[in-house]
């Protein structure tokens, strides 16, 4: 198999960040994904794996709630909890996996499933920022520019990507690929510039690595299509 | 190992397997020693194992520093459900421990929550992540399928006939879930507002049940302490501040990362020897010592041990030890204003001091670092600062007059030079 590694040059790996002394180390013992392998639509475990969605982009907005195996998932989601209430920060997310983004409408089917009032359902809704009340592009760009990356030069990386996607910040770029927003401290500040996209961190960004980032993305993306459309011939 | 840097003068216990993917796996975690310390304490009673945790004198690695066995200890056998719930909310600007611990050993996670919740004689364990981590949520999901597989959790652990559940729960994205409460609050599917003490947690926490929280770096370390004994634990370390800890440096540092130390080790050395110095050839300005909710230091205030009773009496707080390292060329005014904008994005808004309070810090910061600011507003600054502090229900308000309070003690100069620029007040009159 071809080593997925990608040399370290001046900070700017473009994957999952400095690996200092550990060069050895490949992108996929970094970030995991050989051990975490492939979960299946409704979860593995109702402990584990049940209870995150799968933030990547492409959801259907009219797409149905809960039904084949996102009923599966809500039904292992309850069965961890007291009582439904329990399960609402979970059921939230697995809405959006399903439907991109949390409407109005969406909130309140949420909110029958649970036996919860819909204005209810919407104030948790609204507390919390991964909760997107609008839809977002395929991609979700978020660029931490809170202290330790701000130091490091955190605000250019935010205008590099908001420059390269030609958006402003919480716009859809123009073919429909790209939200850049800026986000609170991601938790990585030894890896600065930190970036979040979809599921992934991005991470030791700067500026000059922003548009090898976006072909990467556009690569990742074309090879889905390709895929799926194979899936549907 | 520290990673991604490693010195020769750690101590790596917890740290020990960080950048070894076959540490991950449950197999791995096995051939390393992993799960015998559950298998100890399964064979102790609850308060015996309490009690070990209780003599490690070890102090919970969340920020607060409170005794850990003194915490389990408050939790009775009463019948009723318990809970242990795991902060893994990580989120403090500076703080990146916890996602290496969740990335490199979850089992280690696993193991020294699973006997929290013996001790406790909690039934359901809940790991609350922040929604962000969702790297490292999926590699605690699978120790978790790995553990229910091999009967390490679930209805029958290890064959003690004890069951004990673990559930991922995921937050949406709110700094202010760290806090205890609000992360009760939040994973009962409510906003994520902290709650009024009393009751305490352990009297009414998650679904208004005994509840026992702790970090995720406190829980890594108790299976080291159930292996080899308090004594051991406490013959690292000072008096007040047992054992090892990660430390997180971030910042103008050559080297970053996390690196793990007997607390005590000197915060100098630290940042000068152990991560190279500061870049570029500069010098260093400031260090925020514990996360950004803490005062900075000056750079001829370093020379202390990092130990929580010593960085407090130098007039700060060792935090989660997560260190922000600030060179000369930083601008302290723009760095405050960041973080009181981040201070006032995550105000609950439930006292009126924070949520005012910090809307209002942020405006003012904004307009002095603009070159409209005047010299009544640095006396506004430490007014509302001081209102601010020690006046709401959770820290997060203290928090947000930390920075500005303590930059203003200390570099004052940068705020007058700013002033200094605006257009002549009198002028206008």
């Amino acid at each position: 198999m071809a080593e997925e590694r990608t040399p370290l040059q001046g900070g700017n790996p473009g994957w999952a960040g400095e690996t200092g002394e550990y060069g050895h180390l490949t992108e996929a013992d970094v970030r995991g994904t050989t051990y975490v392998g492939k979960r299946p639509p409704e979860g593995t475990s109702p402990g584990a794996s049940c209870s995150y969605p799968y933030q990547v982009g492409g959801g259907r907005p009219d797409a149905p709630l809960f039904e084949g195996p996102y009923r599966e998932r809500l039904d292992k989601i309850l069965s961890r909890y007291p009582n439904r209430q329990g399960a609402l920060l979970p059921v939230l997310a697995l809405a959006q996996e399903i439907r991109g983004h949390l409407s109005p409408e969406s909130m309140a089917e949420v909110a029958a499933a649970l036996g919860l009032a819909p204005a209810y359902v919407r104030g948790v809704a609204t507390f919390y920022t991964m909760y997107h009340k609008r839809p977002v592009g395929e991609h979700l760009v978020q660029v931490c520019t809170n202290v330790a990356c701000n130091l490091c030069g955190a605000d250019e990386v935010l205008r590099a990507f908001l420059a390269a996607t030609g958006t402003e910040p919480g716009q859809i770029s123009a073919d429909g690929q790209y939200t850049v927003i800026e986000a609170e401290c991601l938790g990585a500040c030894g890896f600065p510039t930190a970036v979040q996209v979809n599921d992934r961190y991005f991470e030791n960004v700067s500026p000059e690595a922003v548009p090898a980032i976006l072909e990467r993305l556009a690569q990742e993306a074309a090879a889905r299509s390709s895929a799926a459309a194979r899936q549907g011939s | 190992m520290a990673y991604p840097y490693r010195d020769e003068r750690e101590v790596r216990i917890l740290s020990a397997h960080f950048g070894d993917p076959e540490a991950r796996t449950l197999a791995g975690w096995r051939q390393r020693g992993g799960y015998e310390a559950l298998g100890q304490a399964l064979a102790l009673s609850p308060e015996q194992v309490t009690e070990i945790v209780k003599n490690s004198a070890l102090r919970g690695r969340g920020g607060a520093g409170f005794p850990t066995g003194l915490k389990w200890s408050f939790l009775r056998n009463d019948g009723r459900p318990h809970y242990v719930l795991v902060n893994s909310d990580e989120s403090e600007p500076g703080a990146f421990k916890d996602r290496e611990l969740c990335r490199w050993t979850p089992h280690q996670l696993l193991e020294g929550a699973l006997i929290n919740a013996y001790a406790i004689r909690a039934q359901h364990v809940y790991i609350y992540m922040r929604g962000e981590f969702f790297e490292p949520a999926q590699i605690v999901a699978r120790a978790i399928d790995e553990a229910y597989a091999a009967g390490i959790a679930g209805p029958d652990v290890l064959g003690s006939g004890v069951t004990i559940d673990v559930t991922l729960h995921l937050g949406a994205g709110a700094y202010i879930c760290g806090e205890e409460t609000a992360l009760m609050n939040s994973l009962e599917g409510r906003r994520g507002q902290p709650r009024v003490k009393p009751p305490f947690p352990a009297v009414f926490g998650a679904f208004g049940q005994p509840t026992n929280i702790n970090n995720v770096e406190t829980l890594c370390t108790v299976p080291h302490i159930i292996r080899n004994g308090a004594d051991w634990w406490r013959s690292i370390g000072t008096d007040k501040s047992t054992g090892t800890k990660l430390f997180n440096m971030s910042g103008h540092l050559v080297r970053r990362g996390n690196f793990e130390f007997p607390l005590g080790f000197n915060m100098k050395e630290l940042i000068y020897d152990v991560c190279g110095g500061i870049r570029d050839g500069r010098s260093l300005k400031a260090v925020i010592p514990g996360g950004s909710s803490v005062p900075m230091l000056a750079a001829h205030e370093l020379d202390i041990p990092c130990a929580y009773e010593r960085v407090a009496t130098a007039g700060s707080k060792l935090g989660t030890a997560s260190m922000i390292v600030m060179d000369d060329r930083t601008d302290i005014v723009k760095q405050v204003r960041r973080m009181v904008e981040f201070y006032a994005h995550e105000s609950c808004g439930q006292c009126t001091p924070c949520r005012e309070g910090t809307a209002w810090l942020a405006r003012i910061m904004r307009r002095i670092e603009a070159g409209q600011g005047t010299e009544a507003d640095l006396a506004l600054l430490v007014d509302l600062g001081k209102n601010m502090t020690g006046t709401t229900i959770c820290v997060l308000s203290d928090s947000a007059a930390a920075p500005v309070l303590s930059s203003l003690a200390k570099f004052k100069d940068e705020y007058l030079a700013l002033i200094g620029r605006a257009a002549p007040v009198a002028a206008a009159v």
